[in-house]
């Protein structure tokens, strides 16, 4: 089942540019204005994951692609991409149902996702959880 | 492929479940239309078959003849009438019987909201659980009886886990006679791990038997409804009650009618006054709660003290002797994640538990959402219930879900249309709505 929104092409351009150019540090989301298509809100060169938080607003939903990037205990810096569905709990009940029913086009879209989180609070996906989960696989 | 466009034209949505039929436009945010599912009719012909229906308890009585008259919605099964026999087509949270099914949409669509249905796409709900041959018969009643211009069936599970924003929750619904788990996985049921029961009815059989059964601090209630009785005077708590029975009534009252109208005055009753602990069975903490205040339609009231969460607390634990004495019991609700759970990956287990969703009626009964945390808490390390702070969310999740669907203009190119149905045939109900 799924809401019929479709993802704008420069979602998979700048998912691209991210992926292979390692410049951007991440890259926000959100359905637009009018409810037809997915668009790119906001991209970022900041290593901050503080100011990346700040990005996924109180009350409402947004996708997030963040190359996350850690030491691995042997030594060696590691670079994962994940990817985050945002759906705070204080978010209207019509934009989690729009959020939720498209999020299958754009996750499909992207190609070369290490990890999801989905989050409806910031505990869910603070940077000790994420950490977590991307550093025990290989 | 955009074969259905209608863009101005607002979609009907409706969610059958076993107490109420809920109908309204999509877009929304509560149904227009609520109207019970069960239905009364009073049988035809004479003699033979009536003796026999009226053997069985409801839901076993005998399904109405084609030519009897259907008492339906507001004045239908509430309304006494002589000799009316009740019956209800959801058994188990699926549609077991379609013959009263247009009828209970006609009336829904038609005498209460006043719409044409041939104008309107319709959206359906289904339980998880629901079996291919059932949503085609839906589509065909729809398409064929309605003459609807495109349709729709979605999902009661999804709807609910997308309500709450979710790709991936564990969807916990009690209804009224069905109570389920479903576990979502991005977008879709994982059906191994779908389990249900039908604990509902077990908590309400319980509650009839505590008020029936004389007991220490009350006498044996009498579950008459106010349809039955002419006159009553006030009394005392814990006094018997002075009532009139309408005594040419109750000679004409079915048996189908009577468990109807008691099962009513339990449901009142439990939605009132019971509930459940929050922190498991514990005799002191069960009597040191307020006792709460209840009168029935023959006026007898009384105080209920900790007998009103033994009631609740079924939803969680059965005692010993009723699983000594019944070995095929309903599941509760933790056997019931359990098996969900043990189903599932184990790398899932954490993210559903993390992303609970609470939803229907019966989860609305009293401190169940905190009895639920509470039990899940012990259990798991990083638990989170979504429960609607809203009563209408919860109770009409699954509707709500459907509604918000329905009107998204993008949803369109979705639609089974007409046309494609007269094409297709029964096979393209299972290609799109997955």
């Amino acid at each position: 089942m799924s809401s019929g929104v479709a993802v704008n092409p420069e979602c998979l351009d700048t998912f691209q540019e991210l992926k292979l150019g390692k410049k951007l540090k991440y890259i926000i989301y959100a359905v637009s204005n009018d409810n037809t298509e997915i668009v790119v809100v906001k991209t970022s060169e900041s290593a901050s994951y503080d100011e990346f938080l700040a990005d996924l607003p109180a009350a409402d939903c947004r996708w997030a692609v963040y190359d996350f990037q850690f030491e691995k205990d042997g030594g060696g810096k590691r670079n994962k991409i994940c990817f985050y569905s945002w759906a705070p709990d204080d978010a209207k009940i019509k934009a989690k149902m729009l959020f939720a029913s498209s999020s299958d086009a754009l996750r499909r879209a992207l190609v070369g996702i290490a990890a999801e989180f989905q989050g409806s609070e910031h505990s869910e996906v603070s940077y000790e959880s994420v950490l977590d989960k991307v550093s025990r696989g290989n | 492929m955009v074969q259905y466009g209608g863009d101005e034209v607002s979609a009907l949505v409706i969610d059958i479940g076993a107490s109420t039929l809920r109908a309204g436009y999509a877009g929304d945010d509560a149904p227009k239309a609520i109207i019970p599912t069960t239905y009364g009719f009073i049988p035809q012909s004479t003699g033979a078959d009536v003796t026999m229906a009226d053997a069985g308890p409801e839901g076993e009585t005998e399904p109405p003849k084609a030519e009897s008259t259907l008492y339906i919605g507001q004045h239908g099964p509430s309304v006494w009438r002589a000799d009316m026999q009740i019956g209800n087509p959801v058994v188990d949270g699926m549609i077991n019987d379609f013959k009263p099914i247009p009828s209970l949409i006609t009336h829904a669509l038609r005498d209460v909201m006043r719409c044409n249905p041939e104008e309107h796409p319709v959206l359906l709900t289904e339980p998880a659980w629901n079996s291919v041959a059932n949503r085609e018969r839906m589509a065909e009643i729809m398409f064929e009886e309605f003459n609807v211009p495109a349709f729709y069936i979605a999902n009661t599970g999804v709807l609910n886990a997308f309500a709450a924003g979710k790709g991936s929750a564990l969807v916990i619904d009690i209804g009224n006679s069905t109570a389920s788990v479903t576990p979502v996985v991005d977008g879709f049921v994982l059906r191994k791990g779908l389990v249900y029961s039908a604990l509902p009815q077990l908590v309400q059989a319980h509650a009839k038997h505590t008020l029936v059964m004389p007991s220490h601090n009350h006498p044996q209630i009498q579950l008459l409804p106010h349809q039955l009785i002419s006159n009553k005077t006030p009394v005392e708590p814990g006094q018997a009650p002075r009532f009139t029975i309408r005594e040419d009534r109750l000679a004409r009252t079915s048996p189908s009618l009577m468990t109807y109208y008691e099962s009513r005055e339990v449901d009142e009753w439990g939605q009132s006054v019971a509930g459940v602990l929050d922190q498991g069975w514990n005799d002191q903490a069960a009597a040191a709660r307020h006792a709460r205040h209840y009168e029935f339609p023959t006026g007898f009231n009384t105080l209920f003290g900790p007998e009103r969460y033994q009631v609740g607390e079924l939803f969680f634990t059965h005692s010993r002797e009723l699983a000594a004495s019944n070995p095929h019991l309903p599941r509760t609700i933790p056997t019931l994640i359990s098996q969900a759970l043990a189903a599932c990956d184990p790398d899932m287990r954490q993210v559903l538990m993390g992303n609970v969703v609470l939803s229907g009626g019966g989860s609305l009964f009293a401190g169940l959402a905190e009895r639920l945390n509470n039990e899940l808490s012990r259990n798991f390390p990083h638990v989170k219930i979504h429960a609607p702070g809203n009563p209408v969310e919860r109770r009409y999740g699954g509707w709500l879900g459907g509604s918000i669907l329905a009107s998204l203009g993008t949803f369109h190119q979705l639609w089974i249309s007409k046309e494609e149905w007269n094409e297709h045939g029964k096979a393209i109900v299972g290609q799109r709505c997955k």
